[in-house]
């Protein structure tokens, strides 16, 4: 018995350890596609997934559009997935990430700094969309500005309907320009006209205080002066095709012969003469004492500085406004102004709206999505604030600034009527190279003498050179 | 008979015993092929851990060194084009001269401050402040280096940084540190050095108190006195510690990368990228893994011949008590 008990004892211990390991591998096994990102809630279930760059509150916010989407097409569900990144090019990135990893959302929320790299590589184009349902898009289209559109054509089809846009304008402090002694400058003020307002800002605060507060990005950096003196850092072309769209929404448009295929950025341009000179205008502002040398992706303190009445004047778009009273500035503390005259008026803006992923399950619940969120009444839920800046004309109004300023709202839509040439930033689907490539010679170009401007922008020249080069 | 029956109970003994033997033997056996199983079973989960997320992306890195990738296409053979591509790229040899220029001057202060502030603590503060300090060194290394830069940043900002106000009430006008190479490049040393002696410090500290005091007193007697006993006796006792701290301290300085992204993005121009800014900015931004492996090899090969080199000089260097 002993010895029975002895082998049933071994081979008992024997059986449970071979059932715990083939347990463990069975386990292992049972549950690998559990492993997977399509077992993240929302993605297996066939759910319209769609990435926003945002917080979870973001997401929340836009809780509304999805109940009243739903009530549209109550067979479509949708998951919005906000993805928190510190900028567009981050955002990017771990949209990229997701695609790598085989679980890309269907629909992305892309501004114009990744438009491009999407429209090359990962979007789906809108036309076929647009051709079909052109009766009823031709409500958004007469409601939307068409360089914002342009914005977002590429090669000749247009790949996302904008939906909120910005453009660099001027925020001034007004008590900054009283003190100085000034008038609110005239809407057609030139670059001279900028830098005497600013020394005059200076004389009249000498201490704890920066006349123009700027930093090193894409948007609001060098840029906006580039495309004011008729430049840029990068020579821009347009592509032929389009003209279907045009034609077909945009006819009678005054700027319908500016349309085009979309933008193209093919060249650097950072050797040109008149950057040189846009760059030396802005080193010199530096030099004495107008402007602050600006610090890479700096800005996350400046709407505090600005309310704080410590900041002059900086360049910014309709997005800023909430921002302001949030921090407890009155409506009349500020105001804005067109960027200034240079050689030309043309002003930057960049845009954003969503792009159908060419790996989306239902491409058609996507595009109802898009058309339903360029509507009226889905704009009209997410943009309550004037957080942004709304891409339909019809939502820019006294009822959206109310209570917030600016005075001269008007503006955030007129740069786009008035200067019609105003174009995107510059961003080719190589854009983090182009981005990095600008912004780690800007700094060393405005903070030293004529000799370090020069060998920056040779730097910037070479390395755009290198950025284009480049696969996307 | 009997002698048959002896026999045969001889041999049936032999048979048993032999039998016993053996059985016996094979008990044994598969004891010992337990036992040399079991530490096995035991480290497999470790094993398994560290070939998944360790050793397999090593040598994926190391593969995807020589081809083309953008996470989006499918990956192409470029051989050692990468390699080249990137021993050619201004950049990237900028980003490595940086490197090794911050890892000299960045690891000297490192260990510089945190054994003079070892001795200064085991020395000459009463045993309750010493554990006060010890704390107070090491809490920066606890904190997460991404904070520690952006709050970093607004201290130095040139115009409303607390640093430019204070050196403003001593009459020194406002520096641009974050937007010039020789300002940036000192911020971000001393904030790395700020987060990370705390370590070193208590490596020196541990070293500090397993030296005799014994060797003290007889320098003492031989009449060394004040920093004569710390060169003589202190430095040379420290060597093993020292040599842990340094390899330790260079190790990490040559991966420096949250405080001069955070804090300056490698500019103004390239003054303070670094090698794995550089491999982040092409693997991430860029979308070219291909060449961010190529440049993780070369600094992995970098930090070994370095590393190797520490551990040679040592036998030089080292006095082992």
């Amino acid at each position: 018995m002993a010895g029975s008990n002895g082998t049933l004892r071994e081979i008992s211990r024997r059986t449970a350890l071979g059932a715990l390991g083939a347990g463990i591998v069975g386990a292992t096994v049972a549950s690998w596609p559990r492993l997977s990102g399509i077992d993240i809630p929302g993605r297996g279930d066939n759910s319209l997934s769609i990435a926003i760059l945002g917080t979870a509150a973001d997401a929340a916010a836009r809780q509304r559009v999805i109940d009243a989407f739903t009530k549209v097409h109550p067979e479509i569900k949708v998951k919005v997935q906000a993805i928190q990144a510190a900028d567009w090019k981050d955002f990017f990135t771990k949209i990229l990430t997701m695609v790598a990893a085989g679980t890309p959302p269907d629909v992305v929320y892309v501004a114009t700094e990744g438009a491009q790299l999407f429209a090359e590589k990962l979007a789906h184009p809108l036309d076929d969309y647009l051709r079909r349902d052109a009766a009823d898009m031709k409500e958004y289209f007469a409601d939307v500005h068409p360089s914002l559109v342009e914005a977002f054509m590429y090669k000749g089809s247009l790949f996302q309907l904008p939906i909120d846009w910005n453009a660099a304008n001027i925020y001034y402090n007004t008590s900054a320009l009283q003190q100085a002694g000034l008038e609110r400058p005239a809407d057609n003020w030139t670059q001279v006209d900028f830098r005497n307002t600013l020394a005059a800002m200076r004389k009249a605060r000498p201490q704890d205080f920066t006349p123009y507060y700027w930093t090193n990005r894409l948007f609001g950096g060098v840029v906006p002066w580039l495309y004011a003196n008729g430049t840029s850092f990068l020579k821009e072309s347009k592509s032929t095709g389009g003209e279907w769209l045009w034609d077909t929404f945009y006819g009678q448009d005054p700027s319908r012969g500016l349309r085009s295929g979309g933008y193209q950025w093919l060249e650097s341009n950072a050797d040109d003469p008149l950057v040189y000179e846009s760059f030396d205008y802005l080193r010199g502002l530096v030099k004495d004492g107008l402007g602050v040398r600006p610090e890479e992706g700096g800005g996350n303190s400046l709407v505090g500085l600005f309310a704080s009445n410590r900041i002059g004047m900086t360049p910014a778009g309709g997005y800023w406004v909430e921002g302001l009273h949030t921090a407890g500035m009155k409506e009349d503390g500020f105001d804005v102004q067109f960027f200034p005259r240079w050689r030309t008026q043309r002003h930057q803006f960049g845009t954003a709206g969503y792009a159908i992923m060419k790996t989306a399950k239902d491409k058609d619940a996507a595009w109802e999505w898009l058309k339903f969120a360029s509507s009226l009444e889905a704009m009209r839920l997410v943009f309550p604030t004037p957080n942004t800046t709304p891409a339909r004309r019809s939502m820019v109004n006294e009822q959206l600034y109310a209570g917030r300023g600016p005075k001269h709202w008007k503006v955030f839509y007129d740069t786009l009527d008035k200067f019609p040439t105003t174009g995107p930033i510059p961003a080719p689907p190589q854009q983090a190279a182009v981005e990095t490539a600008l912004m780690k010679n800007v700094s060393l170009a405005v903070s030293g003498d004529e000799n370090q401007l020069k060998q920056a922008l040779a730097s910037m020249q070479r390395d755009l050179e290198i950025a284009l080069r480049r696969q996307a | 008979m009997s002698t048959a029956t002896t026999g045969m109970s001889t041999a049936r003994r032999n048979k048993t015993g032999s039998k016993r033997r053996n059985g016996g033997a094979t008990g044994s056996e598969k004891g010992k092929q337990r036992q040399r199983w079991l530490p096995w079973a035991f480290l497999a989960p470790t094993i398994l851990g560290m070939g998944l997320f360790t050793l397999l992306p090593i040598v994926a890195s190391v593969l995807l060194a020589f081809f083309r990738w953008d996470i989006i296409s499918a990956p192409s053979f470029v051989g050692f084009d990468n390699f080249a591509e990137v021993v050619q790229d201004p950049t990237v040899r900028v980003s490595f001269v940086n490197t090794i220029m911050f890892v000299v001057v960045a690891v000297a202060l490192q260990l510089g401050l945190a054994l003079g502030l070892a001795i200064m603590v085991q020395e000459k503060l009463p045993a309750w402040l010493r554990v006060f300090f010890r704390s107070a060194f090491f809490f920066p290394l606890i904190l997460s280096a991404a904070s520690v830069s952006i709050f970093m940043r607004y201290l130095f900002n040139e115009q409303f940084g607390v640093v430019n106000w204070l050196l403003s009430l001593v009459g020194i006008p406002a520096v641009p540190w974050l937007t010039t190479p020789a300002g940036s490049a000192a911020v971000v040393i001393l904030v790395y050095v700020w987060q990370n002696f705390g370590f070193s410090f208590l490596l020196f500290i541990g070293g500090l108190a397993s030296i005799p005091t014994e060797t003290y007193e007889a320098a003492s007697i031989d009449g060394a006195t004040g920093w004569r006993k710390h060169v003589h006796v202190t430095l040379p006792l420290l060597s093993p510690t020292t040599l842990v701290a340094s390899v330790m301290a260079i190790i990490n300085a040559l991966q420096v990368f949250d405080q001069p992204y955070v804090l300056t993005r490698g500019g103004p121009g390239d003054a303070t990228r670094t090698a794995v800014m550089v491999i982040f900015e092409s693997a991430f931004q860029r979308l070219e893994f291909g060449q961010a492996s190529a440049i993780g090899v070369i600094l992995t090969l970098i930090i070994m011949a370095i590393t190797a080199a520490q551990f040679r000089l040592s036998k030089r260097f080292v006095f082992y008590q």
